[in-house]
């Protein structure tokens, strides 16, 4: 379905790709996984809108470009540490400027034990031997085309750990920069996560760019949480409206852990979000909640899909979208309870506000049934902001913008009602506040 | 035993035989009446053949060859979530007709009318009865239509498709594909190449249809297919209401069944389409049973129309089939209303769309899904509101039931929306008839297999409801039988 007749000239640049010497290269293995992803990428190509899983994301205008494959001076790129602050998170920092490893920005003097936290690099060009399992890994789903292209060509990322037992006070901030550079650039970052036996870990991952240029970011996590792990993932994602960030993320729960996901996604001009989540043990929890506000041009992809695989799981998901001006906002939340899976209780709910009549909201919520000891309920809506709350406010005396922008504050507040980082719930808050028009 | 679900009276006396039996498809008796047919295979020569037989103008056959052509460069279609056993499209009869062709009902084969007479359908005298125009499709050709005096007074039109395609070609040249064009998809694609008969409906303007007409249709001879071609027009101010019913005998192989029916409601008209599908499942075992792939769709063309279906679907081992409305119009109103059971290993993936188009269109979705045994029953939908659909409106529920570990129930609902004053709005839920509801319904003395179809039935009542009565009855005492033996 995905062959590509006429030269694309994304795929075309790739070739000179693989030539690249990334951290790690010389390791037989690893050579051959990298290789192996690589050509299977440039033989598929990008994927059309043919493809189930791209229907409402055309991949059109990114496959007439070319990017540089690699910033070689990223290490040197200026970056104002203040950018990278996040109030309520002073824990350990990772910084990657341009997909590259920032040791001058990050904080990493202090680790609190039972923690391990190093980039990819440093481990590839040490002992890659235990990643082996995990970036060997094959693709195979047309969804996940990028994240082929990441195994073949990431270099850098995180590798964290936590012991068993572990409980991390402080929440790890990772921190992904899009930098100025020469020319548009397409770098790729990989995570490697893993939490043991109930450890407990809070973690901050933040993307933002000064770049003029039209990068292409691609990320692909692993995270894996053992029997009774405890995770609080908070996603913040404020790149440039020029950027394209496509992110890839896996997560692996064992019997009784419990992961909260809560994202926020604000910039970006195209942006692609697959979370797969297996609830793999029993009486494993998964909670996500994300928002997405989104005006100008921007395109916004949010692929959930949580399959229930155990006894007496739960998954909770309340997903926001708000999109205006020439936005279009793309939602697809699919739940798989497996056979045998009974007991399972899953709840998705997805609401839109389409605030002008340039703007587009698809939505896909989707149950998968096959077990009959379940209570899995599902629902979406798309609207605009009640006109009566708006004449009750502008009644009052306030502005028409102030009430939208109050209206809307609150439609999408409630997502984040859960997060228990006051601080940083608070800085969520006004990030999306200052976002709206 | 042989099938009377028509009348509740019948029902409740062979209740007590039915429950003996267990659960065995009640129309699955094969009549052994002469039939006339084209041989298997599937070519240019085939249509034309086809279309000669049937003594079709020039442009009718050109029409038919447009469309073969079109089907040959069409891949299989792959998405839904059925599992489908390759078709060979070449090992299937296209036309098979019973060969003493009836010059009026009088002159019907005997045992062809008894035939009918055993599914219930109130042909002939019992029509006057019921008060029901039917049009009745056995195998591929329209073998008689009652009360079409009654009706030509008022100015209604139904007669089978190929008398229309002989007595209105002007009315057909017009209509026909309009709505769903004979490149739309593969098996619409195939339905306009070798489609044998079906029903043609005319309700002039400001006419409101004076009886309930109804269609029913049968698979009788092996090796063959089934493609019926339906269209219904519905002028300014008229309104019809259309009941579609349809059986086939038990055999090993599977038959395929590819339907298209057309809606065209014109300013202020109302059609209402309601089916009651019981075509044979195939057995406990997946072997045999009908492949339904029906192509259904309404076109709301003018404003203040309205377009209403209605399907109880128990039978067919595959289901593919999506009845969908095009609100052009103005203030257009489309609604689908649905309970598919699946049993055993019948599959089903079935649902609507509604195109909103029009200025304050509205839709309203009520999908129910109840599988049992190792079935697979999907509701795949899609509400798309266009950038011009001022203040469209959609609602969307969508339940499903669970009877048993191995079956599957999924949703798809797709919603596409390009306009910031429309508000679309889904819910779906899915579960299993709770221990709770059991144990009330036990605890009062009710038999397990009752308090189920209670249930069911309560279940699916906001869907029956819609049903003209006589088919409500059917249904239910449908949706009761396929479930027996699910509980336990």
């Amino acid at each position: 379905m995905s062959q590509s007749p006429a030269p694309v000239p994304f795929v075309d640049g790739l070739r000179a790709a693989a030539d690249l010497r990334l951290p790690g290269s010389g390791h037989a293995w690893l050579d051959a996984a990298r290789r192996e992803n690589l050509d299977a990428f440039i033989a598929a190509g990008l994927p059309d809108t043919r493809a189930e899983a791209w229907k409402y994301t055309a991949l059109r205008a990114l496959s007439q470009r070319r990017f540089a494959w690699g910033d070689h001076t990223a290490t040197s790129r200026a970056i104002d540490p203040k950018i990278l602050t996040l109030p309520g998170v002073d824990g350990p920092r990772l910084v990657f400027v341009n997909g590259v490893f920032r040791a001058d920005l990050s904080r990493l003097d202090t680790l609190p034990a039972g923690l391990t936290l190093q980039p990819l690099s440093q481990v590839l060009e040490q002992d890659p031997e235990p990643l082996r399992f995990a970036l060997s890994r094959h693709y195979r789903e047309a969804s996940d085309a990028f994240a082929r292209l990441n195994a073949a060509l990431a270099g850098d990322g995180v590798v964290l750990r936590v012991a068993a037992g572990a409980r991390i006070g402080k929440p790890v901030h990772l921190c992904f920069v899009g930098a100025s550079a020469d020319g548009d650039l397409a770098w790729h970052a990989r995570n490697v996560i893993e939490l043991g036996e109930g450890a407990e870990l809070d973690l901050v991952e933040h993307h933002l760019s000064n770049a003029p240029q039209k990068h292409l970011a691609t990320l692909v996590s692993d995270i894996v949480l053992q029997d009774r792990a405890k995770l609080q993932h908070m996603v913040l994602q404020h790149a440039s409206e020029d950027s394209t960030l496509i992110r890839h993320g896996s997560l692996h729960m064992g019997a009784k852990s419990h992961a909260a996901l809560h994202v926020l996604e604000l910039g970006g001009g195209l942006v692609r979000h697959d979370v797969h989540a297996e609830l793999r043990g029993d009486e494993a929890r998964l909670d996500t909640r994300g928002v997405f506000v989104l005006r100008g041009r921007q395109h916004v992809d949010t692929q959930l899909a949580i399959r229930h695989q155990a006894l007496n799981t739960a998954s909770e998901s309340i997903w926001r979208g708000v999109a205006d001006e020439r936005a279009r906002g793309v939602f697809r939340g699919a739940i798989v309870v497996a056979q045998g899976a009974d007991g399972s209780d899953a709840s998705l709910s997805n609401k839109n506000l389409l605030l002008s009549s340039q703007a587009e909201i698809d939505t896909k919520p989707e149950l998968e049934i096959y077990a009959d000891e379940v209570k899995a309920a599902h629902g979406a809506t798309v609207g605009q902001l009640d006109e009566r709350a708006l004449f009750y406010l502008r009644s009052r005396g306030l502005p028409h913008a102030e009430a939208r922008a109050l209206l809307t504050t609150a439609f999408c507040r409630a997502v984040f009602a859960s997060l228990p980082n006051e601080t940083l719930r608070e800085h969520f808050s006004s990030a999306l506040l200052a976002h709206l028009p | 035993m042989t099938i009377e679900n028509d009348s509740p009276a019948v029902l409740r006396d062979n209740a007590d035989v039915a429950a003996a039996l267990g659960r065995r498809y009640e129309a699955g008796f094969i009549t052994d009446i002469e039939t006339d047919s084209l041989p298997p295979g599937l070519s240019e020569d085939i249509v034309r053949q086809l279309s000669a037989l049937k003594g079709e103008p020039e442009w009718m056959t050109e029409w038919r060859l447009k469309a073969y052509r079109h089907w040959l460069t069409m891949p299989t279609p792959h998405w839904a979530k059925l599992n489908i056993g390759a078709i060979d499209f070449q090992a299937i009869s296209y036309y098979a007709s019973p060969k003493n062709r009836p010059k009026s009902l009088d002159d019907v084969d005997p045992k062809l009318l008894e035939a009918y007479d055993k599914l219930g359908v109130p042909l002939h005298e019992r029509a006057k009865l019921a008060g029901v125009a039917v049009d009745a499709v056995f195998d591929s050709v329209s073998v008689g239509t009652t009360f079409r005096k009654e009706l030509a007074e008022v100015g209604v039109i139904f007669c089978s498709m190929s008398e229309a395609i002989r007595e209105y070609p002007e009315l057909v040249q017009k209509y026909l594909g309009s709505v769903v064009p004979t490149g739309d998809n593969y098996f619409a694609a195939l339905n306009s190449a070798v489609f044998s008969d079906g029903s043609f409906v005319f309700i002039p303007k400001g006419v409101r249809c004076p009886m309930e007409l109804s269609t029913y249709f049968r698979i009788n001879a092996g090796h063959t297919g089934q493609f019926e071609r339906t269209l219904i027009i519905a002028e300014e101010g008229a309104y019809v209401s259309y009941l579609e019913g349809c059986t086939a005998p038990m055999r090993d192989e599977n038959q395929l069944h590819a339907a298209v029916v057309e809606l065209v409601a014109l300013e202020k008209a109302n059609i209402k389409y309601s089916t009651v599908q019981n075509w044979y499942p195939g057995d406990e075992e997946g072997r045999g049973g009908i492949y339904n792939f029906v192509t259904k769709r309404g076109d709301c063309r003018g404003d203040d129309s309205k377009i209403s279906w209605t399907q109880v679907e128990t039978g067919s081992a595959i289901t593919w089939k999506y009845p969908s409305c095009v609100l052009r119009g103005d203030r257009s109103v489309g609604e689908f209303y649905s309970v598919a059971l699946t049993h055993h290993r019948q599959q089903a993936d079935t649902g609507t769309k509604m195109i909103h188009i029009g200025k304050g269109t509205k839709s309203k979705i009520v999908s129910k899904g109840i599988s049992a045994g190792r079935s697979s029953n999907s509701y795949r939908g899609l509400v798309k509101v266009e950038k011009g659909a001022e203040g469209a409106r959609n609602y969307t529920q969508c339940d499903s039931l669970l009877i048993g570990k191995k079956c599957g129930a999924h949703t798809f609902p797709y919603m596409e929306v390009k306009n910031p004053t429309a508000i679309v709005e889904h819910e779906a839920t899915t579960s299993k008839i709770s221990d709770d509801q059991l144990f009330y319904c036990r605890s009062r003395g009710i038999g397990e297999e009752d308090a189920v179809s209670m249930i069911v039935d309560g279940f699916c009542k906001q869907v029956f409801r819609e049903l003209p009565m006589e088919f409500a009855v059917e249904a239910k005492k449908l949706l009761e039988i396929s479930l027996e033996g699910a509980v336990g």
